[in-house]
């Protein structure tokens, strides 16, 4: 058992709990604390905010947690390669060549079918690339 | 540092998985009208798969096996491969129309039903867990998502959640029956497992680990008491993915049985044919009582699924009682009733769709009178729907005949019992089954039927050469046994050891 | 013994933070509570000398599954007043007796004691081996075809979210297709 490696790692830990806490904790404590009703609004960059924050998400917003989880679950396939590159040769480069081209062709998949288009005006928001060729073709 | 691959064992697959990433890309690409195009490369890329099946049965190679034994292609994969490919197949044909005729993305249908099978052929060749899981999930998640396919309707949206929570709950059992195999044993090859677990069979926790995985399992094959997302999914899903789930999905939740059980447990049967006996008793005398009731088609297919699982799960319960030639032979009795339920299944769901849009209705009521203006229709739903009764000369009732010299073979007064209620329920099936065909046959055309065009226009091309090819392997093999008795005796290699 | 210390403490965290899961009122600190059980538990897996799984916790529970988890919690959104009645009667005893019916079951099977298990000492030998290099090896061996076979599962993720959760557009009346 060689724990002792993890030394720094207990260390930064601490500094890190340290660090947040006597932030906080010292804020708190020598701060004044004279509230008004715009130091207490969210910050929207000056805007007055409109809506509470609980407000439900579009769905979209799915889509895109969706793909970053695909993506890092590719990761870690690329982490175990990655530590063994050098022996496992062409051949691993091949089948991790193909394990990625298959997961980039998500990303294809879904940037073609328009998923990640956000700024295109809301009538044309939900027209995917086919409605397109097909009115060209027309 | 390269292990050793075997390109033609994997050429089937291959072929598939290239299709499936081809037409998703198509899609891409294709105008509205021409979305077709996806169908054609799908249906040719399942048939191009054939082809290397073809040459692995002819070979002289025998028993392929790569990846340390975890990916196998011997005579029992052949055979179970030939199956998910046909009836993919035949899944593919009833899609064309269907798909089309409303707003449905095609690209990514077609794509999630090759991914299915897919996963249902390397389900075939997995002999280790961990390939056993990958397959099993890659069969079962393309189902979760075409079943909510009508995304107006929402019975579908019921169906796919429904069958998604209860699929993945029993995907989270069966993951820890395999943590506990695998904590016990130090394997993941269903060979080491064997050895390894050899002496185990009375511990509690390895009786835990079969229990948990056989209700995994029951899930994916719809089961009594595991079944209940299958009618209503079967109902809300598009009527070809209620086909695929009640056949190809259910076939490889057996295939996946099997080949744990059989090869894995051979020494626990005295655990699992205990447990596999209750399954089946509940799963044919519930679903068929409640069969009796059914008023929708669907349905009515739906719980006479779930009692035909029951009727399958019969010679697993007669494996726990019998010497090693009975083994074999219920290992067998098992695959022929799969092989025959397929075609005869697939068929009945062909008919349920080309009836559902001659009469407008799933109703077993709205479709009075089919047999008067649509003839052969009405004859052919009489051809499936008394070949899933059992009655000679159609297919089913091989199947039945094995399965009940499964049960008889073993001779323990428990197999006897189990037997006399088969019996009973192959009487109580026939009662709805022949109901349908009354209904079609005898009763007069409701008023609410659509007007004369609809009721007459002809089936779909792909369609008719659906419920035709069906039509023909159940009134062949129910003339010619042999047929299908040589390739599940050619499957019984998994069993005899 | 450090092994030992370990243990309590992040054993006690984790249970914190489950408990934080089941009893915090507002959701994000529900979600808050079941990312200090991950990580605690990735701290146990370090100390197994599980290396790749702990790598895997962190990166893939830790922090996608905890951000899917964030944005699903804003998708349905926030409510800060959970409904506690139940719709389901004899709910509560009905779980209680299930859940004492595993603890049962799962005293009786780890002290009946007729069985052992096979575990892994560090370095005692080959059989179980966690570092991430040895995974890598076995990964790209045996286990080659479940590994690709995970990226065709990926693609059925992104495809089927795709088209589950964006609609097709609704078309003009008379631009169906069919029409010339």
């Amino acid at each position: 058992m060689n724990l002792a490696d993890y030394l720094p790692i207990a260390i930064m830990l601490l500094l890190v709990i340290v660090f947040a806490g006597a932030s906080i904790g010292l804020g708190n404590l020598l701060g004044p604390r004279r509230p008004t009703p715009e130091k207490l609004a969210p910050y929207e960059c000056g805007i007055v905010p409109e809506l509470e924050p609980s407000q439900r998400f579009p769905v979209k917003f799915y889509l895109v947690a969706m793909l970053f989880v695909i993506f890092d679950i590719e990761i870690i396939f690329l982490f175990a390669w990655a530590v063994r590159f050098r022996e496992l040769g062409w051949f691993g480069l091949a089948a991790v060549g193909i394990f990625t081209a298959l997961v980039i062709e998500t990303l294809g998949y879904v940037w073609k079918r328009g998923a990640l288009d956000w700024n295109i005006p809301r009538r044309a928001r939900y027209r995917l690339s086919h409605d397109v060729a097909d009115e060209e073709a027309a | 540092m390269a292990p050793d691959i075997d390109y033609l064992a994997l050429a089937p697959e291959i072929t598939l998985a290239v299709t499936a990433v081809v037409v998703l890309l198509l899609d891409l690409f294709l105008p509205r009208r021409q979305k077709y195009w996806t169908a054609i490369v799908a249906v040719l890329g399942v048939s191009f798969a054939a082809l290397p099946l073809i040459a692995l049965a002819v070979s002289d190679v025998g028993d392929r096996a790569m990846l340390g034994g975890s990916f196998v292609v011997d005579d029992f994969a052949l055979v179970l491969k030939g199956l998910f490919v046909i009836a993919g197949y035949l899944v593919l044909l009833m899609s064309v129309g269907y798909v089309e005729s409303d707003r449905y993305y095609q690209g990514e249908y077609y794509f999630l039903l090759l991914m299915s099978i897919l996963g249902s052929m390397v389900l075939a060749s997995s002999r280790d867990l961990i390939t056993l899981f990958i397959a099993v999930e890659l069969v079962s998640q393309p189902m979760y998502l075409l079943a909510g396919w009508r995304k107006g309707d929402l019975r579908s949206n019921e169906a796919s959640l429904k069958y998604f929570l209860l699929g993945v709950l029993a995907s989270a059992l069966l993951l820890y029956g395999m943590s506990f195999v695998y904590g016990l044993t130090g394997e993941l090859t269903f060979a080491g497992i064997a050895a390894e677990g050899a002496g185990k069979a009375g511990e509690p926790a390895f009786i835990m680990a079969i229990l948990f995985i056989i209700a995994g399992f029951g899930f994916k094959v719809s089961a009594v008491p595991f079944h209940f997302w299958a009618p209503d999914t079967y109902e809300g899903a598009p009527t070809p993915v209620a086909a695929y789930l009640s056949v190809s999905s259910k076939a490889a939740g057996f295939v996946a049985l099997l080949v744990v059980l059989y090869s894995a447990f051979p020494d626990a049967s005295g655990v699992w044919g205990p447990a596999v006996w209750i399954l089946a008793a509940l799963s044919m005398t519930l679903a068929n009582l409640t069969a009796l009731r059914q008023t929708n088609i669907v349905r009515l297919l739906a719980y006479s699924s779930v009692a035909q699982a029951g009727f399958m799960l019969v010679p697993f319960a007669a494996a726990a009682t019998t010497d090693a030639v009975g083994l074999g032979e219920a290992f067998a009795a098992t695959v022929t009733y799969i092989v025959i339920y397929a075609f005869m299944n697939l068929g009945a769901f062909a008919v349920v769709i080309a009836g559902a849009r001659k009469t407008g209705t799933g109703d077993i009521e709205g479709w009075g009178g089919l047999g008067s203006y649509a003839p052969a229709l009405g004859a052919l739903a009489a051809v499936f729907f008394f070949s899933l009764a059992g009655i000679p000369p159609l297919a089913g009732w091989i199947a039945k005949l094995v399965m009940f010299g499964a049960a008889m073979g073993a001779g323990s007064p428990w197999m006897i019992a189990l037997a006399v209620i088969a019996a009973i329920n192959a009487v109580i099936a026939l009662v709805y089954y022949a109901r349908v065909v009354k209904t079609i046959w005898m009763d007069p055309v409701p008023a609410t039927a659509p007007e004369e065009e609809v009721r007459t226009a002809s089936v779909a091309g792909s369609l008719g050469l659906a419920i035709g090819l069906s039509a023909a392997v159940v009134v062949v093999a129910g003339f010619f046994p042999s047929l299908v008795t040589f390739f599940s005796d050619a499957t019984k290699v998994l069993a005899g050891g | 013994m450090t092994e030992l210390v370990l243990f309590f403490i992040f054993g006690a965290l984790a249970l914190v933070g489950g408990l934080t899961v089941v009893a915090a009122r507002n959701p994000v600190h529900s979600a808050m509570g079941l990312m200090l059980t991950l990580f605690s538990l990735a701290v146990f897996y370090v100390v197994q000398a599980a290396h790749f799984v702990a790598a895997v916790q962190v990166i893939v529970y830790a922090g996608a599954v905890m951000t899917l988890f964030l944005f699903v919690i804003m998708l349905i959104g926030v409510d800060k007043a959970e409904n506690l009645s139940e719709t389901i009667r004899l709910q509560r005893p009905l779980v209680v007796l299930v859940g004492l019916t595993v603890v049962v079951v799962g005293v009786f099977v780890a002290v009946g004691g007729r069985f052992a298990w096979i575990t892994g000492v560090v370095g005692a030998g080959p059989e179980v081996n966690g570092t991430a290099e040895a995974i890598g090896d076995d990964l790209f061996t045996t286990w080659l075809l479940p590994f690709e076979a995970t990226s065709l599962l990926l693609i059925i993720a992104s495809a089927g979210a795709l088209a589950l959760a964006f609609f097709r557009p609704r078309r003009r009346e008379g631009k169906e297709e069919g029409a010339p």
